[in-house]
C-alpha cells in the first residue's frame, strides 16, 4: 500500500535522477510534465512562437529566445520561467508547477535535455494507412450534385414550377393525394411568420386578399423578404446552427459584450442576400480575404466571431484550448458540411469516411489560429481581441484595463474578506475598515469606468503560429502521436495546406465552398427546406454521413442544390423557389387516407402545421399588444468590463428584459435563458439544427398565469379601448389581429356573453366598475393569445 | 372548474389519449426488466464533502498525523470522533448523529470516483456522465426511460434554494426533450414558475379556461389529423391540475407536528433541508419519478467546499444531518422506503493531507470520495468497495461515476446500456461507453 502510495504522490523529486535512463527519465517524468503543463498553448499554436514538443523546438525557442540550453539550467529560460525567478514569464500563468517537477525539468537540462525519438514520435502507420473504401465513395452524399430534369406528371398544374414536377411525381409513387390550396388569410399568416417570424398586421392581410391578380402572392414574397424583420427570422435559424451564444461557456460563464456584432453581421447577411458561399468564407476566414473598403474589411473580421464563439470549458479555458479546437470542429463538420467530424478525435470514424488523421489535419488549422479570451476565473481580464483600429487593444485597451483590474481584484478581495467576516470564519480587521476601503476604492475606480477608453474590438479570431497537430491518443491532449500535415478532410478531396506560413484557414474557406464540394450547397437547401416545411428533405439536417437518414426526395434535393449554387449562392432566390411552389402553398389538412401512409408528411402531401417557436410567440405577443420595439437589438447592459470578477462560486448570471425582439434577448451558455427555455430555444452550448416541440403543462402555466402574458393583454385591452368606440369592435379587431381573420358571428356573440358575465364576475371579486370592462376585455385576450389558433401556424 | 374540465375532457378523453399515445413524452413507460424502485430521492452536498470526516475512517491517518508525504504535504487527522453504528457496525463520524441511527438502512460506497478536480467539471460528471461536455442529467435520462405517473406534476423537480456550480445544466435535459428537463423549485412565494393563479379570482380563471377550451375545440374540429393541438388541449388541463395540485403539495399545514419535528422543521418554514426532505417525501407520495434535492449550505460561498477549515463541516451536517435522516425513517414507516431509491452524494471527497502541517482545510479530491444508498434493491447495512489507509486513492472495488449511474438506472430497472437517445447522428447513454452495475451493493 505505501509503495503505491508513493507512486500515487510522486512527484517526489527523484534528485538521483541522473542515474536512471536518460529516456525513460524524460518519458516518465519530463514528458508529461510538459505535456500537462505546457501543450495547452505551446504545440501547434505556440504562444510566444514557442512550441515545446521536441528538441528542436526547444532549443530553437520563441521570441525570447531558446528555452533550452542543453546542460546549463541557469541559462535556460524554460527554468526561470517555470521555478517563477524571471520577472517578465512566469509558466505555466495559472499557477507553478510543483517544485519536484521544476526540479525535475532541471534535472533533465542539466544532463544535457535528452529527447528520445520514441514511438510517440515515429509515423504510426495503421493510422496513415487509412484507406477510404469505393463503397464509402459511393455514399450518396458524396456524389457531385446531379441536375435532373424534372419528371413529367399527370396534372399540368404540378408541371409549372420544377420544385412541384418533383413532389408531385413523389406523391403519385406513393399514393398520396395533395391536400387543397391554402385560404389567402392562411397563407398570408404563414408566410408572413415564416419569413419576417410575426403574423401580418389586418391591413396586411386585406391588402393581401384584395389583390385579386395573379401576382399578389409572389409580390406578397418579395415584400416579405425585403423587410428587415427577415433578417432577424432567419439570422436566428443561422445562430441555432452555430450555437451563438453571449457568454463563453467557461465555468464562470463569462460575458462576451462583442458577441452582438457578430450576431448583427448575421442578420445583416441574410437581409442583403449574402451570396452564401461568401457568407462562409467570411465565418471562416474573413481575416484573410481582400476588402474593398475598411468598413468591409470590419464587417470580414466580425464575421468570423463564428469561430471565435466556440465554447470554452472549465475553471482554467486556456488548458482546455484542445476542447475549444474540437468544439470548432464539430460545429463546422455539422454547420457547413452536414458531417460529424468530431466523432473522428478519439478514432477513425466509426461510419463515415472521416480517419483520426483528418480531424488533426483540420485540428493544426484551428490550433494554428489565435482565438480571443473572454476572461476567466483564473484571469479576469479579457485578451487578443481584435480592435478595428490596429493596435489599438494592445495599446490603448489592455493598458487600461490593467489599471482598472488592479482596483478590481483589491476591491473582490477584499469583499471576500467581508463575506469571511460576516461568517465569522477570519476575526482579522474590523468590518467597519474593510467597508470604508470598499468604499473608497470603488470611488477610486469609478473615473476609470466612466472614461472607458472607446475602442471599437471585435470578439474574432486572428492568425495564430502556423504549425501541424499531432494526433492526441483517444483524445487525450497528454497522450501525442503522430504529427499531421494541416489539411482537409481526404473524401472531399481536401489535400495538405499549400501555404505552410498560415494557418490554412484561408485553403479551407475556400475548399469548403468550392463547387467540387457537395454538402454546402446540399445542407444549406435543405435547411432552407426545414425551415419553410417544417422538415428537411434530409431529416437530419446537420448530418448528412451514414448515421442520417437518406434524402426522401433525393432528386429534388440536387434540382435545389444546383437552382442553389447557379443562382450565386442567393438564399432569397431559394425561399422565393419553395415559397412560390404549390407545395408550400397547400393546407393544412388533407386526406385523411393519407395519413395511413405518410403520417408524419415526409412527402409534402399537405403543409406541416408548426407550434409557433419560442420567439415567434413572444414577438407575436408583443406585436398583438403593439409594445414590440422594431429596430436593431444593440448591446446588452452587461456590467462594466473592468469590474468582472466571475467566478464558478460566483459566475455570470443575468436575465435582461427588452421589448425588443426575441433574437435580440442576452443568451448564455450554462444558464438557459427562462423563458427560451422553457419553449426548446436553442441551447447555446450545441449545434440545434431542429428544434423540438414539445407541449408541456409548464408551458401552459406560462399562458394561463405568467406576468409576461398578463401585460401584454392588459395593455392590449387599454389600447383597443382607447381606439374603438365599443365592444363589438374591440373583439372584431383583436380577432383580425390575433388571427388574420375576421371573427364569425357566433364568435362575436359568445364574446359579448363573455364580456358581460364576466364584468359580473371582476365585480364579484371587488374589481371596481369602472375598471371591470378593462380587466374583462383583458381576460378574454388572454384566452385569444392562449388559444392554438394562434399559436399553432397552419 | 374541475367538474367543467372534466366536462371537456369528457368529450375527448379517449381522443386525448389515443392521439397522444406514443407522442406523449411523459406517458408512463415499462422498464427493462422488473425492478423494486420506481423513484429516486437524490440528496446532493455541493462543494465536496470530506470523505475522511464523514463516512471512511481511517485510524492510520489519525496515527500518522502530521507525517510528510513524499508529495511534501502533511497529513492530517480528522477532528471528528467515530463510532461502529447500528447491527450492522457500520463507521460514521460524529457530524452525521442522525443519519448514523439509520446506518442498518445504508450501503455506504467508500471506493467513489470522479475525473476532475474542479466542481464544475466534477458536479457534471455526477450528474451528467461528462466533465467536460453538457449531457442530459441522470435525472432527465429516468424521466425519459420511465415516464411519469403523474401528469400534474414533473416527472423530474428539483429542490434547490440555490443553484450548484455549473448552474441548471445540472438538471438540464440537453439533448432530450424538453420535458424532461427538471423543474427548478425554490422555497418560497412560488415554487413551479406560474403556478399561482393571477386572474382576478377564481370564477374567473374559470370562464377563461372554459372559454378557451371552447376555442380549441372549435379549431381542433375542422383539424382533425393533428395530435399536437390535442396535445396542447391537454396540457392546459394539465397545467391546471398542477396548479390545483402544486400548492397542495408544498402546503405542510397538514402534517403532524410529530413529521415536523422528526425532520427538524419548524413549523410554518420553508427553509433549510427540512423543507427540502419533507416536500420531497410529499412530491415522492404523488408519483414525481425523481427527486433533487440540492444542499448548497447558505449560499455557494458557503458551501461544503471547505478549504479554509474543516470545522465549516460541522454547522452544514447538522443543517442537513436530522432532516435526511427524519426522510429515511418517514419513508420507511409508510413502507415508501420499499420502492423509493434514496442517494447521497457529493461532487468528491477532499484531501487527507494539507500543505501546512497544521493546515485546517482540505482541498478538492476526486481519487475517492464517499457516498451512500437506501432504500429499494439495495444492500443494506453494508459498506462496499475501500479507499487506502489514508483515503487517498481507492483501494479496492472502484465506482465510477459512471458505475454509479449504471447500478442506479439498473435499481430502476433500466439497462443503461439499452436507455439510448440518438443525437448528432450517434446513440448517446448517460454512462457514455462505460458503466458497469455494481453488483456489491443490489440486495
Amino acid at each position: 500500500m505505501h509503495v503505491r502510495l508513493i507512486g500515487l504522490l510522486a512527484g517526489a523529486a527523484m534528485l538521483h535522477a541522473q542515474k536512471a535512463d536518460p529516456a525513460e527519465f524524460f518519458e516518465s517524468k519530463v514528458r508529461p510534465l510538459l505535456a500537462n503543463h505546457c501543450y495547452a498553448c505551446h504545440t501547434g499554436a505556440a504562444s510566444g512562437g514557442l512550441r515545446l514538443d521536441s528538441r528542436e523546438a526547444l532549443l530553437k525557442g520563441g521570441k525570447s529566445g531558446p528555452a533550452v540550453v542543453p546542460g546549463k539550467p541557469e541559462e535556460s529560460l524554460l527554468i526561470a520561467a517555470t521555478a517563477y525567478t524571471q520577472d517578465r514569464i512566469k509558466m505555466p500563468p495559472s499557477e507553478k508547477m510543483e517544485d519536484t517537477e521544476i526540479a525535475d525539468l532541471t534535472s533533465w537540462v542539466r544532463t544535457g535535455a535528452v529527447w528520445p525519438e520514441t514511438s510517440a514520435n515515429a509515423p504510426a502507420a495503421a493510422a496513415a494507412g487509412y484507406q477510404i473504401t469505393p463503397q464509402q465513395r459511393a455514399f450518396w452524399a458524396f456524389q457531385p450534385i446531379r441536375n435532373p430534369a424534372p419528371p413529367k406528371v399527370r396534372l399540368p398544374r404540378w408541371q409549372a414550377n420544377p420544385i412541384d414536377a418533383f413532389v408531385f411525381a413523389k406523391l403519385d409513387e406513393k399514393k398520396l393525394t395533395p391536400a387543397a390550396p391554402a385560404s389567402k388569410q392562411t397563407l398570408i399568416r404563414r408566410a408572413t411568420l415564416d419569413l419576417t417570424g410575426l403574423p401580418p398586421t389586418p391591413q396586411e392581410v386585406d391588402a393581401f386578399v384584395a389583390d385579386k391578380s395573379a401576382t399578389a402572392y409572389a409580390k406578397l414574397v418579395d415584400r416579405l423578404l425585403a423587410s428587415p424583420r427577415y433578417g432577424e427570422r432567419w439570422g436566428r435559424h443561422w445562430l441555432d446552427v452555430v450555437r451563438y451564444s453571449d457568454t463563453a461557456g467557461d465555468a464562470s460563464d463569462y460575458p462576451i459584450p462583442q458577441a452582438v456584432l457578430y450576431r448583427d453581421y448575421v442578420i445583416n447577411s441574410f437581409n442583403h442576400d449574402k451570396p452564401y458561399d461568401q457568407f462562409l468564407r467570411e465565418q471562416l476566414a474573413g481575416d484573410l480575404l481582400p476588402a474593398a473598403s475598411e468598413p468591409e474589411k470590419w464587417e470580414h473580421t466580425v464575421a468570423t466571431g463564428y469561430l471565435a464563439g466556440a465554447r470554452r470549458f472549465n475553471v482554467n479555458p486556456l488548458e482546455n484550448m484542445h476542447l475549444t479546437v474540437d468544439d470548432t470542429i464539430d460545429n463546422f463538420g455539422k454547420t457547413v458540411l452536414g458531417l460529424s467530424i468530431a466523432c473522428a478525435r478519439c478514432h477513425d470514424h466509426k461510419f463515415d469516411p472521416i480517419p483520426n488523421r483528418d480531424y488533426y489535419a483540420l485540428y493544426g488549422v484551428f490550433q494554428s489560429t489565435r482565438y480571443p479570451f473572454p476572461g476567466s476565473e483564473k484571469n479576469h481580464k479579457p485578451n487578443n481581441l481584435v480592435p478595428r483600429v490596429q493596435n489599438e487593444f494592445d495599446t490603448v485597451l489592455k493598458p487600461y484595463l490593467d489599471d482598472v483590474y488592479k482596483l478590481s481584484s483589491r476591491i473582490s478581495k477584499l469583499e471576500g474578506e467581508k463575506r469571511a467576516f460576516v461568517e465569522g470564519v477570519v476575526p482579522g480587521r474590523k468590518l467597519a475598515d474593510i467597508l470604508s476601503e470598499i468604499v473608497a476604492l470603488t470611488k477610486e475606480r469609478q473615473p476609470l469606468l466612466d472614461q472607458a477608453p472607446n475602442v471599437q474590438i471585435a470578439y474574432a479570431v486572428a492568425e495564430g503560429a502556423a504549425g501541424n497537430a499531432r494526433i492526441q491518443k483517444r483524445g487525450d491532449q497528454k497522450d501525442l502521436g503522430d504529427e499531421v500535415p494541416r489539411g482537409f478532410l481526404q473524401i472531399l478531396n481536401g489535400g495538405p495546406v499549400k501555404d505552410n506560413k498560415t494557418s490554412g484557414r484561408l485553403e479551407l474557406a475556400n475548399w469548403a465552398t468550392d463547387t467540387a464540394n457537395p454538402m454546402p450547397a446540399r445542407v444549406m437547401v435543405n435547411r432552407i427546406w426545414q425551415y419553410h416545411f417544417g422538415r428537411g428533405l434530409v431529416n437530419t439536417p446537420s448530418d448528412f454521413g451514414k448515421r442520417g437518414t437518406l434524402p426522401s426526395n433525393p432528386e429534388l434535393l440536387d434540382y435545389l442544390a444546383t437552382q442553389f449554387t447557379q443562382k450565386g449562392w442567393s438564399v432569397k432566390t431559394m425561399h422565393r423557389q419553395m415559397m412560390l411552389s404549390q407545395a408550400y402553398q397547400l393546407a393544412s389538412e388533407g386526406d385523411a387516407a393519407n395519413l395511413n401512409i405518410d403520417a408524419a408528411n415526409e412527402f409534402q402531401w399537405k403543409f406541416s402545421r408548426q407550434r409557433m417557436d419560442a420567439e415567434q410567440m413572444r414577438d407575436s405577443l408583443l406585436q398583438v399588444s403593439g409594445e414590440l420595439e422594431l429596430g436593431p437589438g444593440g448591446a446588452h447592459p452587461f456590467p462594466h468590463m473592468g469590474t468582472w470578477q466571475f467566478m464558478q462560486h460566483g459566475p455570470f448570471s443575468a436575465v435582461y428584459e427588452t421589448n425588443r425582439r426575441s433574437v435580440y434577448l442576452m443568451t448564455q451558455r450554462i444558464e438557459r435563458h427562462p423563458y427560451l427555455g422553457m419553449f426548446d430555444g436553442a441551447d447555446a452550448a450545441l449545434s440545434t439544427a431542429v428544434r423540438s416541440q414539445t407541449i408541456t403543462p409548464i408551458q401552459a402555466l406560462f399562458s394561463m398565469n405568467s406576468e409576461f402574458v398578463f401585460a401584454r393583454a392588459k395593455v392590449w385591452a387599454g389600447r383597443l379601448i382607447a381606439e374603438l368606440p365599443d365592444d363589438r369592435k374591440q373583439i372584431a379587431a383583436a380577432y383580425r389581429t390575433a388571427y388574420g381573420r375576421a371573427a364569425a358571428p357566433d364568435e362575436l356573440g359568445v364574446a359579448m356573453q363573455y364580456l358581460a358575465k364576466t364584468r359580473k364576475t371582476l365585480e364579484a371579486a371587488n374589481v371596481p366598475q369602472a375598471d371591470a370592462a378593462a380587466h374583462a376585455l383583458a381576460s378574454y385576450l388572454r384566452v385569444v393569445m392562449a388559444s392554438n389558433e394562434f399559436l399553432f401556424v397552419d | 372548474m374541475l367538474r367543467s374540465l372534466a366536462g371537456a375532457s369528457l368529450l375527448m378523453p379517449g381522443m386525448v389519449s389515443s392521439l397522444l399515445g406514443a407522442d406523449d413524452p411523459m406517458a408512463p413507460k415499462q422498464p427493462h426488466f422488473p425492478a423494486k424502485a420506481r423513484r429516486v430521492i437524490f440528496l446532493y452536498m455541493t462543494g465536496g464533502v470530506s470523505q475522511v470526516d464523514s463516512f471512511d475512517p481511517k485510524p492510520k491517518l489519525t496515527a500518522d498525523h502530521g507525517q510528510k508525504l513524499p508529495n511534501k504535504k502533511f497529513l492530517v487527522r480528522s477532528p471528528f470522533e467515530w463510532k461502529p453504528r447500528g447491527q450492522s457496525g457500520t463507521q460514521i463520524s460524529e457530524l452525521f448523529p442522525h443519519v448514523a441511527g439509520c446506518a442498518d438502512d445504508l450501503c455506504v460506497i467508500r471506493s467513489m470516483k470522479n475525473d476532475d478536480n474542479d466542481h464544475f467539471g466534477a458536479t457534471m460528471g455526477i450528474h451528467a456522465g461528462s466533465v467536460m461536455f453538457s449531457r442530459p442529467s441522470i435525472g432527465s435520462w429516468v424521466s425519459y426511460g420511465l415516464g411519469s405517473m403523474n401528469q400534474n406534476l414533473p416527472s423530474f423537480i428539483v429542490l434547490a434554494p440555490y443553484l450548484p456550480y455549473a448552474g441548471g445544466q445540472v438538471f438540464g435535459s440537453d439533448f432530450l426533450p424538453g420535458a424532461h428537463q427538471g423543474t427548478r423549485i425554490v422555497p418560497g412565494g412560488e415554487p413551479i414558475p406560474n403556478m399561482t393563479r393571477r386572474s382576478e379570482s377564481a370564477a374567473v380563471q374559470r370562464g377563461e379556461l372554459d372559454l378557451l377550451a371552447e376555442f380549441n375545440r372549435r379549431h381542433l374540429a375542422g383539424r382533425p389529423s393533428d395530435p399536437s393541438l390535442a396535445a396542447r388541449m391537454k396540457s392546459l388541463e394539465t397545467a391546471f391540475g398542477m396548479q390545483q395540485e402544486a400548492p397542495e403539495v408544498f402546503d405542510l399545514s397538514k402534517e403532524s407536528d410529530a413529521t415536523h419535528k422528526l425532520y427538524g422543521l419548524e413549523r410554518g418554514s420553508t427553509q433549510g433541508f427540512g423543507w427540502q426532505c419533507l416536500v420531497a417525501r410529499r412530491l415522492a407520495e404523488r408519483g414525481v419519478r425523481f427527486i433533487e434535492l440540492i444542499d448548497s449550505g447558505s449560499d455557494l460561498n458557503k458551501n461544503w467546499d471547505a478549504h479554509f477549515d474543516i470545522q465549516t463541516h460541522v454547522p452544514l451536517a447538522r443543517n442537513v444531518d436530522q432532516p435526511i435522516a427524519g426522510l429515511l425513517k418517514d419513508l420507511k414507516s409508510r413502507g415508501m422506503l420499499e420502492d423509493t431509491l434514496v442517494v447521497w452524494t457529493t461532487e468528491f471527497g477532499r484531501t487527507p493531507f494539507h500543505e501546512k502541517a497544521d493546515g485546517k482545510g482540505r482541498e478538492h479530491h476526486s481519487k475517492v470520495f464517499s457516498s451512500w444508498l437506501a432504500g429499494a434493491g439495495v444492500k443494506t447495512g453494508i459498506t462496499y468497495g475501500e479507499s487506502d489507509e489514508y483515503g487517498i486513492d481507492v483501494a479496492k472495488d472502484m465506482v465510477h461515476f459512471h458505475d454509479f449511474h449504471a447500478t442506479l438506472l439498473h435499481l430502476l430497472g433500466i439497462d443503461h446500456k439499452r436507455l439510448t437517445y440518438r443525437y448528432a447522428g450517434r446513440d448517446f447513454r448517460l454512462t457514455d461507453v462505460a458503466g458497469q452495475v455494481v453488483n456489491g451493493v443490489l440486495a
